[in-house]
C-alpha cells in the first residue's frame, strides 16, 4: 500500500465510509478519493469489500423483522382509548 | 404503560399522529428489537415509545423529521428502562477493532481472490449469522450500524437521536462497521465458509 492510499484510506478511513454513505465530504475530497480509486485497483477493491459489508446489513436487515401484527392492533386500541 | 395524565392534544394532532406515526411502526420495532435483542422487550418498548411521543406530540415541530423524533424518544427510552436489565454486551476494545481489515483477511485467505460481489464470503452466511454478530457488538457500535444501515439515518440524524457530535457519530459507525466485519469473519470461519486461524487481534 502506497503512502498516497495510506494517506486516503488508512490514515483516515473513515473517509472511505463517508464516500460510500455520501456524507461529509467536500466536493473537493470526493473528486480527491474518486480521482485515486480510478488509478488504484487495490483501494478500489478495498472500497467495493466495505460497501458489501454495508449492502448485506441493509439487504438482509431491512424489512427483516416487521412490527407484530398483534402489537399494531394493541397500540392502535390504546391511542383510541387516550 | 398506563399514564393517568389525559392527552390533551387537538383531534387534528390526533388524527395526524395516527396518519404518520402508525406507517413508522415497522421501522420502530425493528429499532427495537436490534437494541433490546429480545422479542418482548422490543414490543414494550415500541409501545412506550408510540404513548410518550403521542403525549407530547403537541411539541412535535411539524415538517421536521417524524422518524428521528421517534427514535429519540426510543433512544432515551431504551436507555432509561431497558439497559438496566440487559445483559452486558461483550467488550471489545477499541485497538482491536481498529486491527481489523477484511480485506487483508480476504486478500491472505487467497491472494488472488477479487472483490466481486459474489466473491464476498458474506453472500454465503444466513440472515440469522448476520443478526447474531449485529447483536454481539457493543450498545454503542451497535446503534450506530443499526441507525445508519438498517434504519437509513444521515449522520446528522443519528447526532441527533444518540444526542453526541457528528464526529462522535461517525466514529463509532466506523467502528461498528469493522467490528461487524470482524465477527462475520468470524462466523464465516466457524462455519467453514473460509478456512484458517482466528482473526489476528
Amino acid at each position: 500500500m502506497s503512502e498516497r492510499c495510506k494517506e486516503i484510506f488508512e490514515n483516515a478511513y473513515q473517509r472511505a465510509y463517508m464516500l460510500l454513505d455520501g456524507e461529509g465530504l467536500s466536493e473537493a475530497e470526493r473528486i480527491e478519493i474518486e480521482t485515486h480509486l480510478e488509478e488504484c485497483g487495490p483501494c478500489l477493491e478495498r472500497v467495493g469489500v466495505e460497501r458489501e459489508v454495508i449492502s448485506v446489513v441493509i439487504t438482509r436487515l431491512r424489512g427483516a423483522t416487521p412490527c407484530p401484527e398483534a402489537l399494531k392492533q394493541r397500540i392502535f386500541s390504546l391511542l383510541e382509548d387516550a | 404503560m398506563a399514564d393517568p395524565s389525559p392527552v390533551d392534544l387537538s383531534t387534528a394532532d390526533k388524527q395526524r399522529f395516527q396518519r404518520d406515526a402508525l406507517p413508522l411502526l415497522d421501522s420502530l420495532y425493528a429499532g427495537a428489537l436490534r437494541m433490546t435483542r429480545n422479542p418482548a422487550d422490543a414490543e414494550d418498548l415500541v409501545q412506550e415509545t408510540m404513548m410518550r411521543a403521542y403525549r407530547s406530540f403537541d411539541r412535535f415541530e411539524e415538517g421536521t423529521n417524524l422518524k428521528a423524533w421517534l427514535f429519540r424518544i426510543m433512544t432515551n427510552a431504551y436507555i432509561n428502562t431497558y439497559r438496566k436489565k440487559q445483559r452486558e454486551p461483550k467488550k471489545v476494545s477499541h485497538d482491536e477493532i481498529e486491527d481489523f481489515d477484511l480485506y487483508r483477511e480476504l486478500k491472505e485467505h487467497d491472494p488472488q481472490w477479487d472483490a466481486t460481489p459474489e466473491n464476498i464470503v458474506l453472500a454465503n452466511l444466513v440472515d440469522s449469522d448476520i443478526l447474531e454478530a449485529i447483536d454481539d457488538l457493543p450498545e454503542q457500535f451497535r446503534l450506530a450500524v443499526v441507525l445508519s444501515d438498517v434504519e437509513g439515518f444521515s449522520y446528522a440524524e443519528m447526532a441527533e437521536i444518540m444526542d453526541v457530535p457528528l464526529g462522535t457519530v461517525m466514529s463509532r459507525l466506523h467502528r461498528g462497521r469493522k467490528a461487524l466485519q470482524k465477527r462475520l469473519w468470524q462466523v464465516a470461519r466457524d462455519r467453514g465458509i473460509v478456512k484458517g486461524e482466528s482473526p489476528r487481534s
